[in-house]
């Protein structure tokens, strides 16, 4: 019994000595195959079902291994800059434009001018896409998503109220709210969420440009704590359409993007301002009461605004430094950024065109505007896709967007929010932005 | 040398006998694991504290001493912290610690259901932060809300509030939740005390003439005092630390109503990704925890 059971011992310490040993050999031998044969592609959480599906796709077509991985959206951004710091393998991942000088100045991303298999996209993708994957002359990368804040309107309390064209300024705005108000129809005709969150940059960004202003001057001085450039004026138009019009809820203070997407789905207000992708959900019988009556129009126009300008925004699939450094592992990443980014092999912007007939998700790819099934996508949910087309040929990026982007836009919440409250003045709290700015700027 | 480590070992073997250093090689793997998990991280976010580490510039990390303790104290946005951090801290504790007592002395009586009563008082203790967090969010929302439609119903108000929206009452609204969650174990640890309490006293005391009131102050009070001290200690540490509810309540806001000292280092920390200002800062914290806990223990004059 003894000596059984001593060379029981003995094979098991000698078993888990071979197992040890064998799975260092494995491991080994994988990481030999992930530099030969995979991609390690970092997202957040979105699209997953049709990733996945296009990840298969991409195996089949380049018997590439595809390592995927995502991570919540609020917790993305720390999580990719933990990774990237702890040097953890990464070849592709998302990326928001609002990172990019962020992440090109730490060298976390990888320009491609010098990769030609991808640059050609450039040829059919929107300028402005172009222009927000680009930082000080180099492009970082090809488009997941290019879109933009829509205003919308619900057509039946417009109806009810007897208001036959939709406001195209934000005095009008005011007018017609105000003209449902006292029907009776809904007590807050307008509805913006303004809670801290990672959307609302968008929304005051979208309300600054259509008064025709900016943050910032072409040379990165702060201008929007001076008159008469657009921050002020649209401060002060939320401001006073909270306190003095009552037109919007003072409960926008604290209602995030997903609840008020709800409340307006409900048919519970007129106006809103959205994501141009939400659309989809906004038109659909199944998730919204209000569905087949929200339709987009032009952004209203502040009173200086020689257009209808919007806050565009796009997302795009970066390549690593590191990735790039390895002859195979570039091979590899490219392929993969091509095919999501680009077209697949078969020729066609696939996943692309995935993405906006499953998810709303509009494109950067100029050509993709032509094909039937789009128009039929915008017909179905937009009540077509003229009114889109044009107001994404007036959006603008963000000029807010800079290394210390991140650091700025949690100052700058907390300052909206306390003109939105009324405890501070358009100009006080727009003087403070602009100070931090300068801080931030020097270094 | 070998003859000197026998000689050493010979030493250690005379000082502690077998069943010493037998202890000694148990405890060892504990201790390791203890200095890996808790000692090590202390004392390296003490070392991280005295560097300029901002993740988005890794190629640069600058020793500057004690430069990040300096810039927190010259941060105006560190004092609105420290200002917001107290009011929270003083509601929740005064509160919890009054209600603790008012439901150990209900307790502590004897009537029918008491014992159904105890396990309900102790449900929003084992709800989760949390759970806990986004259930006070719903009833005070402002378009459906319990607390609006029950103020409504009651004709306290004319219309519904947007209570996490009103900078001026947002953080008593984060302290009635956060109270909700810790007042059930306070009410324990008091009720705990307060069984302790010789009968005898309270006859004497009838004796004497003390009346209901008198026979509190005079001697539950007083009995009282190690209970209260464990119970102001626990429950300060654990508010002036907060951090679920505003993150999950208000993201510091409306404005900077809800910004705590707590957000302040989860901000500068995991989003401005400042990580050796986010260390000063919870340095700052717990100096500030310990030195109020050691306050109220020489307060109170007692011992735990």
């Amino acid at each position: 019994m003894t000596v059984s059971s001593t060379l029981s011992r003995r094979a098991l310490i000698g078993t888990a000595l071979s197992a040890g040993a064998a799975s260092l050999i494995g491991a080994s031998t994988q990481s030999r195959a992930q530099a030969a044969g995979t991609v390690n592609f970092t997202a957040w959480s979105a699209a997953v079902d049709q990733v996945k599906s296009h990840i298969g796709a991409f195996e089949n077509a380049t018997k590439l291994k595809v390592n995927y991985e995502n991570f919540p959206w609020a917790q993305y951004r720390t999580s990719v800059v933990t990774r990237l710091v702890g040097n953890a393998p990464m070849d592709v991942m998302w990326i928001s434009d609002a990172w990019l000088p962020e992440f090109a100045e730490a060298q976390w991303l990888a320009a491609i001018d010098d990769v030609p298999e991808l640059m050609k996209y450039n040829a059919e993708a929107a300028t402005y896409c172009t222009q927000s994957m680009t930082y000080k002359g180099k492009q970082y990368g090809l488009s997941y998503y290019g879109d933009h804040m829509s205003f919308v309107c619900n057509t039946d309390i417009m109806q009810r109220a007897g208001i036959e064209k939709p406001p195209a300024t934000w005095d009008e705005v005011v007018q017609a709210s105000l003209k449902i108000k006292q029907a009776g129809i809904v007590e807050y005709p307008m509805l913006l969420a303004l809670a801290i969150d990672t959307w609302l940059i968008e929304f005051v960004s979208a309300m600054v440009f259509s008064h025709g202003g900016r943050f910032v001057d072409p040379q990165g001085a702060p201008i929007m704590a001076e008159p008469g450039r657009g921050a002020i004026e649209a401060a002060t138009w939320i401001r006073d359409a909270i306190h003095t019009h009552k037109i919007l809820s003072p409960g926008a203070i604290e209602t995030p993007d997903i609840n008020a997407l709800r409340a307006f789905g409900a048919g519970q207000h007129a106006f809103y301002i959205v994501p141009t992708y939400r659309l989809r959900a906004l038109n659909d019988p199944s998730q919204a009461t209000a569905a087949g009556k929200i339709r987009p129009v032009l952004m209203p126009r502040g009173p200086k605004a020689t257009t209808s300008a919007t806050c565009g925004w796009i997302r795009f699939y970066g390549m690593t430094p590191g990735a790039k450094a390895n002859a195979a592992r570039r091979a590899n990443a490219v392929k993969f950024i091509e095919f999501f980014g680009g077209k697949d092999t078969t020729g066609a912007y696939r996943f692309q065109k995935l993405l906006l007939t499953d998810l709303g998700l509009p494109f950067c790819t100029m050509p993709l505007a032509a094909d039937a099934d789009v128009k039929a996508f915008w017909d179905k949910w937009a009540g077509g896709g003229d009114v889109i087309a044009q107001q994404a040929s007036s959006a603008v990026k963000k000029d807010v967007i800079a290394p210390w982007f991140g650091e700025w836009n949690e100052m700058a919440n907390a300052a909206w929010q306390s003109i939105f409250l009324n405890k501070a003045t358009p100009e006080a709290a727009t003087r403070a932005m602009a100070q931090k700015w300068n801080e931030l700027r020097k270094g | 040398m070998s003859s000197v480590t026998d000689t050493a070992l010979d030493r250690l073997g005379r000082r502690f006998g077998y069943d010493e250093r037998s202890a000694a090689v148990l405890l060892l793997p504990v201790f390791i694991v203890l200095l890996a998990v808790a000692v090590f991280p202390i004392v390296y976010s003490f070392y991280t504290s005295l560097f300029d580490i901002n993740l988005t510039r890794p190629w640069r990390r600058p020793f500057i001493g004690f430069d990040n303790y300096l810039r927190v104290f010259a941060d105006p946005n560190f004092w609105i912290a420290v200002q917001r951090t107290t009011v929270y801290t003083v509601v929740t504790v005064a509160v919890t610690t009054v209600l603790a007592v008012v439901v150990a002395l209900l307790l502590n009586e004897a009537f029918p259901g008491r014992r159904l009563l105890a396990a309900l008082v102790l449900l929003p203790w084992a709800t989760p932060s949390i759970v806990n967090g986004l259930m006070w969010k719903w009833i005070y929302n402002p378009g459906y809300g319990l607390l609006n439609g029950l103020l409504v119903q009651l004709g306290l108000i004319d219309r519904y509030k947007v209570w996490l929206g009103d900078p001026d009452i947002t953080i008593y609204m984060i302290a009635n939740a956060a109270v909700w969650k810790q007042m059930p174990l306070a009410a324990i640890l008091i009720l705990v005390t307060m069984k302790a309490i010789p009968e005898d006293l309270y006859k004497a005391a009838k004796v004497d003439g003390a009346n209901v009131f008198q026979r509190f102050w005079h001697v539950t009070l007083p009995a009282l005092k190690p209970g209260l001290m464990l119970v102001l200690v626990y429950e300060t540490m654990i508010s002036i630390r907060h951090f679920d509810l505003f993150l999950i309540m208000t993201q510091g806001g409306p404005g900077d109503a809800s910004y705590t000292l707590s957000w302040q280092i989860y901000v500068e920390t995991f989003r401005n990704l400042k990580f050796g200002i986010g260390a000063a800062l919870s340095y700052i914290l717990a100096l500030a925890t310990f030195g109020l806990s050691y306050l109220f223990i020489r307060g109170l004059g007692s011992r735990l």
